[in-house]
């Protein structure tokens, strides 16, 4: 059930889906673009904590999650109004 | 607090003129007894008249009509012309000079006059109270007395029909003028009327039935039109006529029609009599719904909780205190969090149901007083993608027409929303329109009515499976690119990433024949669709909930932006993406700055120029990171790194989904503060419970789905004592942030003066033009009806490949079914409101709407009570099977606490948005054995059997 998934997981995995058909390198920028858009810092510490501590076998989200260590981000995406 | 307005006295001061307004360049120019006025060409003589001041005596015309010049009482002479012509069917042509008042005339009219008297009750009670016009224009054509007498044959002995909940029916008094009828097929769009029998035998009838058995939807367009007393309220026959109104708007959907709320007594003692539709409301022009016109007595209602209360803990009884001990408790309790946990361990929900004024005050306090972005609102389980999706793609997350666009529309393509249940007034301009030749695509898992109803049969009914909305959109698009149906001048100079998402669109995996085992479309059906919508000439998108509710709500938005630009059907009238906005201020609260991550007007928090300008007119650091949703409130709750929430207006734990999870955060933290109403649901887990004020009570603005500002004016003083801004700011200043305003006009002026879409907005001047749509600014001082023309706010229109990401939450073998989810017109959502009127009539519990073969193979009947489970919950519910349904699919509303819908649901959301998935959750459906129903406490009652069987329990067959 994936009420055993830890939230930041789960909703990690949401953007995992949405994004990857495009090609890795820019799905990482781009979930990590949305996390470091939307995310409260504490849940985009959370996230790099268990891909450091390898809880999420993922290799897109782990990377996006370097991504976002990285400040490998769009910076003015990162502004762009979003309205949601 | 707000101060009251008690001046406007009720006089007949709307003028009716008899016949509508025309459109037209070029005028006439005509001379009424003496008096020169001009006119649009095509204006009847009676309005033109009326135009000059000079009323003509009138029974079957009224001015929201088409003319039908029967009862002859309004004749007049025309110089040059023959005989005495009816006024309101006699056009008015330059230079023509009109008597309304020779003596031929008077004489005729006197006589047509005294006829109609002869069967009208003499003690009409509608005469007497000034409710009925015959008292008036007898006087006005010096009819002193009957000479036909009134012992002939007459319909005085006709009984009255009161099985309308809010109005009779009394024959007695009706002259068949066919007002109502007319009223029934124009306004409303219903048809629930005729005019049985000829001549003097001829009666008007629900259909051979009494009105709440009939197809009825108790809009009250009949009421509103008739001019006797033959369709009167039930609250004017028992309170008498009001003495005062006030202009404001509906507190429900997101329609947002403007009403007159007419009342008598003054200050506390103020008492509703009735709402009027307002003619000149800009949503509504005259016309109205169940919610908006009638059930309005939730606001006194005995529930409704006028103290504040405190308690320890959520086990203990509410203890009545004074404002100023529970704001102190609230004060301190979120302090104290703070100061053991951190800045960031409480926050705060704004309600869309609030005013602009007051949400912006919510998310003040907590940025400015909490020190956090933790602010959301419940925009965030209804339209956030709407917002989120359309911005990506146009560059303004909001409607890009008026509701009257809809009058241009040739086709219209509706998705996911059910109109005449959900957004009924807009339902009924989108039905006059499709009366008048335009044609409708319905993509809806379900039959809703617009795919077949009285004079209104959609071109296709796609039915969508749940949950694979974006295939269905790519495919659309896929035949509207393959098959060369695009506006190539509007793709190539309007939009960009358009190579891109040309090549991907056209991939054959998005053709309809490749998406049709996944969408349930027949393909062919859906190539038909696409070319209708490709030819237009204009075509429009409506859609609803069921776009956004879904895992790719958000997807499935710029799915639909990319239709709209790909045909070139943007920026002008008739067209566009529209939004139909589910609460009356959804709008306006994601436009003040709800989100964790914007401030109002859209903009991020992390853009230090937007924050400088808060800055200086706070005087505090803001934090330039994003704070926390609702979910990951929730989330964080239960992981123990959230423990303080604020809620204005909205009751979670019966509205968001999961319920059990819901219900775990809220049990997890230490203190959970609800303004509202009634003790809601959320209350149950609530520490501090602050009385809300109603709509009536509130001074304000909110913001309709065609981002137009209406004024909310205040009838009566806060019942409760304050005004719920107010004790926001009471809040924040007694954690230490001193906040405060003298009205809720102070704030919509720091609201213009900060926010550049809100630029020309204030009070005085909505109170002056009646209403604006945003963005008002310098370049647009009346507002802007319709967007993005010439040119998208974002510049070029963004065209994205949309990738169709199944959901992971598919039917399986252990729940076979998909379950979405929706509201009925008489019920609105949680139904906090409409439960507690007699709106219950119509739909006194939430049932389980099943396909009959669904139904059979589980051993199902009709009236049953089943359980429903998900792999999170179960629930009981009394089940309808009905061929409304696709098999596979079922479908039940969330109006009631005792069925808990949101039991069932699941955690899943929107990708960008975390709007939850509540269409498409997997299910099974049982029979209740008597012991699940012992597990689950008390059985919902089986259906009731004198249950209305017309149209507004059509949910039921
Ligand atoms: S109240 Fe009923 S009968 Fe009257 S106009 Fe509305 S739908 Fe028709
Ligand atoms: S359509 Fe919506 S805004 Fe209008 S009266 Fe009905 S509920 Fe109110
Ligand atoms: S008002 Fe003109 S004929 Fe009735």
């Amino acid at each position: 059930m994936s009420g055993d998934v830890p939230p930041v997981v789960r909703l990690g995995h949401d953007l995992v889906r949405n994004f990857e058909a495009l090609p890795p390198e820019k799905a990482a920028e781009e979930i990590a673009t949305h996390i470091k858009k939307f995310w409260e810092p504490r849940m985009r510490r959370d996230l790099v904590a268990r891909v450091r501590a390898g809880e999420v076998d993922d290799p897109l989200l782990a990377k996006a999650a370097e991504d976002l260590l990285e400040g490998d981000v769009d910076r003015e995406e990162v502004k762009e109004p979003s309205g949601g | 607090m707000t101060t009251i307005d008690e001046s406007t006295v009720i006089a007949e001061q709307e003028t009716d003129y008899g016949t509508p307004r025309v459109a037209s360049d070029e005028t006439a120019t005509v001379t009424v007894d003496g008096r020169e006025v001009s006119v649009p060409a095509g204006t009847s003589v009676m309005r033109a008249a009326a135009e000059a001041g000079i009323e003509i005596p009138k029974l079957c015309a009224t001015d929201s009509l088409a003319a039908f010049g029967s009862c002859r009482l309004c004749l007049v002479e025309v110089e040059g012309g023959k005989g005495t012509p009816a006024s309101c069917t006699t056009p008015c042509s330059d230079g023509m000079v009109v008597r309304t008042d020779t003596e031929q005339v008077q004489d005729l009219r006197r006589n047509v006059m005294e006829l109609y008297l002869s069967d009208h009750p003499t003690d009409c009670d509608g005469c007497a109270r000034g409710s009925c016009e015959m008292q008036k224009w007898a006087r006005a054509t010096g009819v002193a007395e009957v000479r036909y007498g009134l012992d002939g044959a007459s319909h005085l002995a006709d009984t009255t029909d009161h099985s309308n909940p809010y109005f009779d029916y009394d024959p007695a008094a009706c002259i068949v003028c066919s007002r109502c009828v007319r009223a029934c097929s124009e306004t409303q769009g219903t048809f629930a009327l005729t005019v049985d029998g000829r001549g003097f035998d001829s009666r008007v009838s629900a259909g051979g039935t009494d009105f709440l058995n009939s197809e009825c939807v108790s809009c009250g367009a009949c009421v509103q039109a008739c001019p006797t007393d033959a369709l009167t309220e039930r609250s004017v026959v028992q309170l008498g006529m009001p003495t005062r109104s006030v202009v404001t708007t509906c507190a429900y959907c997101g329609v947002g029609c403007s009403f007159k709320a007419e009342v008598q007594g003054s200050g506390e003692d103020t008492r509703v009599v009735r709402m009027t539709p307002w003619k000149d409301g800009g949503a509504n022009e005259g016309h109205s719904c169940v919610k908006g016109r009638f059930a309005y007595g939730y606001a006194a209602h005995d529930d409704r909780q006028m103290e504040p209360m405190v308690r320890d803990s959520i086990d203990d009884e509410w203890r009545v205190v004074s404002w100023d001990e529970a704001i102190a408790k609230v004060a301190d309790g979120f302090r104290a969090i703070q100061d053991e946990h951190g800045v960031g361990y409480i926050g705060g929900i704004s309600s869309s149901r609030c005013t602009n004024e007051e949400v912006y005050v919510v998310q003040k306090m907590v940025r400015a007083a909490f020190g956090n972005n933790n602010v959301d609102t419940c925009a965030r389980v209804c339209h956030s993608p709407t917002g989120y999706g359309l911005n990506h793609a146009f560059g303004t997350s909001a409607g890009t027409q008026d509701f009257r666009s809809v009058e241009q529309a040739d086709v219209i393509l509706l998705i996911g929303a059910n109109p005449t249940d959900a957004h009924p007034v807009f339902a009924s301009r989108m039905k006059k329109r499709l009366r008048a030749g335009a044609r409708i695509i319905v993509a809806d898992p379900r039959r809703i009515d617009l795919v077949r109803s009285p004079h209104v049969e959609a071109s296709f009914h796609l039915p969508v499976r749940p949950g694979t909305n974006v295939a269905f959109v790519n495919a659309m698009a896929h035949v509207i690119v393959t098959e060369g149906l695009l506006d190539e001048e509007f793709v190539r100079s309007r939009t960009e990433g358009t190579d891109g998402y040309l090549e991907f669109i056209a991939q054959p995996e998005h053709s309809p024949e490749a998406t049709e085992s996944e969408t349930g479309i027949p393909a062919p059906e859906l190539r038909a669709a696409a070319r209708l919508y490709a030819a237009g000439p204009n075509s429009a998108i409506y859609y609803g909930l069921g776009v956004t509710e879904h895992s790719q709500g958000s997807t499935m938005v710029m799915g639909m932006a990319n239709l709209a630009m790909l045909t070139g059907n943007l920026g002008r009238e008739g067209v566009g993406v529209n939004p139909l906005r589910g609460q009356n201020n959804v709008q306006g609260s994601c436009d003040m700055g709800s989100f964790p991550h914007e401030l109002p007007g859209y903009r991020h928090v992390s853009r230090a120029d937007v924050r400088d300008i808060y800055e200086s007119l706070w005087g505090v650091t803001i934090q330039p990171e994003p704070g926390l949703r609702i979910p990951n409130m929730f989330d964080s709750a239960i992981g123990g790194s959230f423990l303080g929430l604020y809620v204005q207006g909205e009751d979670i734990a019966q509205s968001d989904p999961n319920t059990q999870h819901v219900e775990a955060a809220l049990r997890a933290m230490e203190l959970v503060v609800v303004q509202d109403l009634f003790l809601n649901e959320t209350a149950r887990f609530a520490h501090v419970f602050l009385p809300g004020a109603s709509f009536l009570e509130k001074d304000g603005t909110f913001t309709n789905a065609e981002r137009r500002l209406n004024r909310v004016r205040p009838v009566m003083p806060s019942r409760v004592g304050k005004d719920e801004w107010q004790v926001v700011c009471e809040i924040a200043t007694a954690m230490g942030y001193p906040m405060s305003y003298g009205s809720a006009a102070e704030i919509m002026e720091e609201i213009a003066a900060t926010t550049p879409t809100f630029a020309g907005v204030s009070f005085a001047r909505l109170d002056a033009e009646g209403s604006m749509q945003w963005p008002v600014t310098d370049a647009a001082p009346h507002g802007t009806p319709t967007m993005h023309v010439g040119q998208f706010v974002r510049g070029l229109g963004q065209l994205t490949p949309t990738v169709y990401v199944p959901t992971t939450e598919r039917a399986n073998r252990r729940f076979p079914l998909v379950l979405t989810t929706g509201r009925i017109l008489s019920q609105y959502n949680v139904g906090a409101q409409t439960r507690r009127t007699p709106n219950s009539t119509w739909h006194p519990e939430d049932v389980l709407e099943i396909h009959p073969s669904d139904a059979e193979l589980r051993g199902i009947s009709d009236g049953d009570v089943v359980e429903l489970s998900s792999r999170v919950g179960a629930t009981r519910l009394t089940a309808l099977v009905s061929e409304r349904m696709p098999a596979g699919v079922v479908y039940t509303t969330f109006h009631h606490p005792v069925t808990g819908a949101n039991v069932v649901t699941t955690e899943n959301s929107d990708w960008a948005t975390n709007c939850p998935e509540y269409k498409v959750t997997a299910v099974q459906v049982t029979v209740a054995t008597e012991a699940s129903r012992a597990e689950a406490g008390e059985a919902p009652e089986a259906v009731s059997h004198d249950m209305p069987v017309g149209a507004m329990a059509r949910h039921r067959r």
